[in-house]
């Protein structure tokens, strides 16, 4: 077994594009998954290098996007991420995200979501016609599929009896973690009907399920860490009062030993006065 | 002959033997707490830690009245103490008197 680490092979890169470090014995299959991560699809690439060359490129596209036009896309989908998450991490949210929704979303934001589902923009677009691009790329079975689970969503969120409004968008904490780590999503405040039409009735279902279950989870795991500090106080509470008890008698002890010398040294003393006093006489 | 007090010589007695006694016992202590305390695994260090906070978080306050008496009884038992040797020095020249008397 080598104890050394794998060489990178560096990917060809475009022309004024940052170079991508790719490890050189990177299966095939994770290639594939983290092209994939970066909202690409990695069936349209044939080789490796294709792949490789693909997720430079996207990479590249991802250092050139506006900052706050990705956190944009990311309140807009109701994404959890820190607000100082990196670029990386924030297009790998947006790439998650498949709503077809887009009210509420700003120009710039729609901008950096057109892109990220890949569509060549050259910055004179209107709003909506980049809307209308979006639309056609999702093709018409997906479209129909998509409003197939719309309806089954209301209709489950009817049967359920869920309300559609939201609270606003939270980032969560910023991370402590060095960059680069992807950030765990927590449960993500999105109606069922919305979580049906976007992964079908059984995922939207599991996906609720899950988050309530998560919810349950932590829940009960703060109760139990606040159960286990209140132990840890008292503990510490009575260990303290042990050893003031314990000095206190210590010096109890200390103290009627000296007592009793004193007692002893008294009498001595007496005796040698009346013995002195006697013996004069 | 020699004239024994039998008083001061159980007082000196048992004044010899409970120090020597209560010496060893606080080094053997003291010497047992060193051995175990300068062991490098991670349970004693923690336990020193442990023993270190303590100490830092011991209130003298509460004990202050009683060191206090401690003290004080301490000083008692000195000035005691020294107080046995004017009465000795008195005894002694007491009896050089009477034996010059005898002689004379």
């Amino acid at each position: 077994m080598s104890s050394e680490p794998p060489k990178p092979t560096e990917a060809p890169s475009r022309p004024g594009a940052a170079p991508m470090v790719v490890p050189a014995d990177l299966p095939r299959d994770e290639l594939e998954h983290l092209v994939e991560e970066f909202g690409l699809d990695p069936g349209a690439f044939k080789t490796r290098q294709h792949l490789v060359a693909a997720l430079q490129e996207r990479k590249a596209l991802i250092a050139a996007m506006d900052r706050e036009a990705m956190l944009d896309v990311v309140r807009w989908g109701r994404r959890p991420v820190p607000v100082n998450s990196t670029k990386e991490q924030l297009a790998l949210e947006i790439a998650r995200i498949k709503s077809m929704r887009f009210e509420g979303l700003s120009p710039r934001g729609l901008c950096v979501l057109a892109q990220m589902r890949g569509i060549r923009l050259n910055g004179r677009e209107s709003p909506e016609a980049i809307r209308r691009m979006l639309l056609r790329q999702e093709g018409f079975f997906a479209r129909f599929a998509r409003r197939r689970r719309a309806f089954v969503g209301k209709l489950i969120a009817g049967l359920l009896g869920e309300a559609e409004s939201e609270g606003e968008y939270q980032f969560l904490p910023p991370q402590q973690s060095p960059p680069g780590a992807a950030p765990t999503p927590p449960a993500r405040p999105a109606s069922i009907a919305e979580d049906i039409e976007e992964s079908g009735l059984l995922g939207g279902l599991a996906s609720r399920v899950k988050k309530s279950a998560d919810v349950y989870l932590n829940q009960k795991l703060d109760e139990i860490e606040q159960r286990i500090d209140r132990k840890l106080d008292e503990i510490d509470r009575r260990l303290a009062e042990w050893r003031d008890k314990e000095i206190a008698n210590r010096i109890r002890i200390i103290k009627i030993t000296l007592w009793a010398s004193v007692v002893v040294a008294a009498i001595s003393l007496l005796y040698s006065y009346i013995k002195v006093y006697f013996a004069s006489r | 002959m020699p004239e024994i007090d039998f008083f001061h010589f159980f007082r000196l007695g048992v004044g010899w033997i409970a120090t020597i006694y209560a010496t060893l016992t606080t080094i053997q202590s003291l010497y047992g707490w060193y051995v175990y305390l300068s062991s490098g695994d991670r349970y004693t260090s923690l336990m020193r830690r442990y023993l270190l906070v303590q100490a830092v978080r011991l209130r003298f306050r509460a004990f202050a009245g009683d060191l206090l008496v401690c003290l004080l009884l301490c000083i008692l038992f000195l000035i005691i103490w020294r107080a046995h040797y004017p009465i000795w020095q008195i005894e002694s020249i007491w009896r050089d008197v009477q034996r010059t008397a005898q002689a004379d």
